[in-house]
């Protein structure tokens, strides 16, 4: 990795996803700080990527690095985990019923990701695709049955639904901006998750072994000629 | 060569990365709701935010006039990014005295006064205000700010006759 992606792009590319994450389009633009949950879900997801192999810190902090290095990568560290947070917080339903079930969907995911062990492709996959379904339903759904501009049909709609779900799944409509918003720092944390230092393909362990089946290969010597000191 | 180019690259990145971050708190801190209060707010941290005098002018005639309406968007042009305690209590003032009445006062206008002297007091040094005017009875931001608080209470005093006969400061 580059000392300048190292030390500007992706603190630089992290950091805007904070500020994007945390922008409340509206009559008047709000930002908001991350929830105390997404924090702990912030910290899962790095936890996930270190043991993925899709980010290693020793490659961004360790004792034989100069100490601007190491700042550098530690600057990187905190911004990861800012824009982790952030997302997390900009994905999940502001109330009601929704946020509890965003809030379970995302802490059961991230812990049975850990439980999987995926390696680096697989766990930017499945982040790829969390982050797309949760944007969907957020973004799209929940805001079509939330959305008091519908016509009269989708009015009428809307007031059973409330009445069915008891008013525990509508949310505050959205200010158009707030998709496409959302949907620009989604795509951003995942390149720059990319682009995070990651183990070099020839030290990962082979599928075979991850899956564990097989075992791990038997050394054997062929001492052809060789005459060892000791036999 | 190609080493010191890498501190030069590392640190650039380190200053980059402070200023930006530190840009980023002190909008989730300030929250500014327009572009106008984040350039107002960042030009008054380094001391270079200046009001719109003659808009300030004519909304103080405005306001002696009583036209309170009119005062306030002429305010409003004067300090767009509300950086300026000054401006912020006569906006104030201009809340309270629209939203005085003889028999009851408008609490949203009230309300609305409260957010106004609020940051007047924010901005001033020390929080102080002292705001000395011909014909003008409330001289301070705490005066201005306990009147609109009691005026937003539900009190005893409400719903004495003789309220009708207070003045309006």
């Amino acid at each position: 990795m580059t000392a300048a992606r190292e030390a500007i792009h992706l603190p630089v590319l992290f950091l805007t996803v904070t500020l994007l994450g945390g922008l409340r389009p509206g009559s008047a633009v709000v930002l908001a700080p991350p929830s105390l949950f997404s924090l702990v879900l912030a910290v899962l997801l790095v936890g996930v990527l270190v043991q993925s192999g899709a980010f290693v810190p020793l490659r961004v902090m360790n004792a034989s690095r100069p100490a601007l290095a190491n700042l550098n990568g530690g600057v990187l560290v905190a911004a990861l985990l800012a824009a982790s947070a952030q997302v997390f917080s900009l994905l999940t339903p502001d109330a009601g019923l929704p946020r509890v079930l965003f809030s379970v969907y995302f802490l059961v995911l991230l812990i049975n990701t850990m439980a999987a062990s995926p390696d680096r492709v697989r766990v930017l996959r499945s982040l790829a695709v969390t982050f797309g379904a949760a944007f969907v339903l957020k973004f799209i759904v929940l805001d079509a049955l939330s959305d008091p501009a519908g016509g009269r049909l989708t009015r009428l709609l809307q007031v059973l639904f409330e009445g069915v779900t008891l008013g525990a799944l509508t949310q505050d409509a959205q200010h158009p901006a707030a998709g496409y918003v959302a949907f620009a720092a989604i795509v951003m944390f995942l390149v720059a998750l990319s682009l995070l230092p990651s183990v070099a393909r020839s030290t990962r362990r082979p599928d075979h072994l991850r899956q564990g089946y097989g075992g791990p290969p038997k050394l054997s010597v062929k001492a052809e000629g060789l005459r060892l000191p000791w036999a | 060569m190609k080493s010191m180019n890498e501190t030069v690259v590392r640190a650039a990145g380190l200053g980059i990365t402070i200023v930006y971050a530190s840009l980023i708190a002190w909008l989730f801190v300030r929250q500014p709701a327009t572009f106008a209060e984040v350039t107002g707010g960042l030009s008054s941290a380094v001391g270079a935010y200046r009001i719109d005098q003659q808009a300030f002018d004519d909304g103080l005639q405005y306001f002696r006039n009583d036209q309170f309406g009119e005062a306030r968007a002429a305010f409003e042009r004067a300090d767009p990014a509300r950086r300026d305690a000054l401006t912020q209590f006569y906006t104030a003032y201009a809340f309270y005295r629209e939203g005085w009445g003889r028999f009851y006062s408008d609490d949203e206008l009230y309300g609305q006064g409260l957010e106004a002297v609020n940051r007047a007091i924010a901005l001033a040094p020390g929080g102080r205000l002292v705001v000395q005017a011909p014909g003008q009875e409330i001289g301070t931001a705490d005066e201005l700010k306990a009147e609109l608080e009691r005026g937003l209470r539900v009190e005893a005093s409400d719903f004495d006759p003789m309220r009708v006969f207070r003045p309006r400061r």
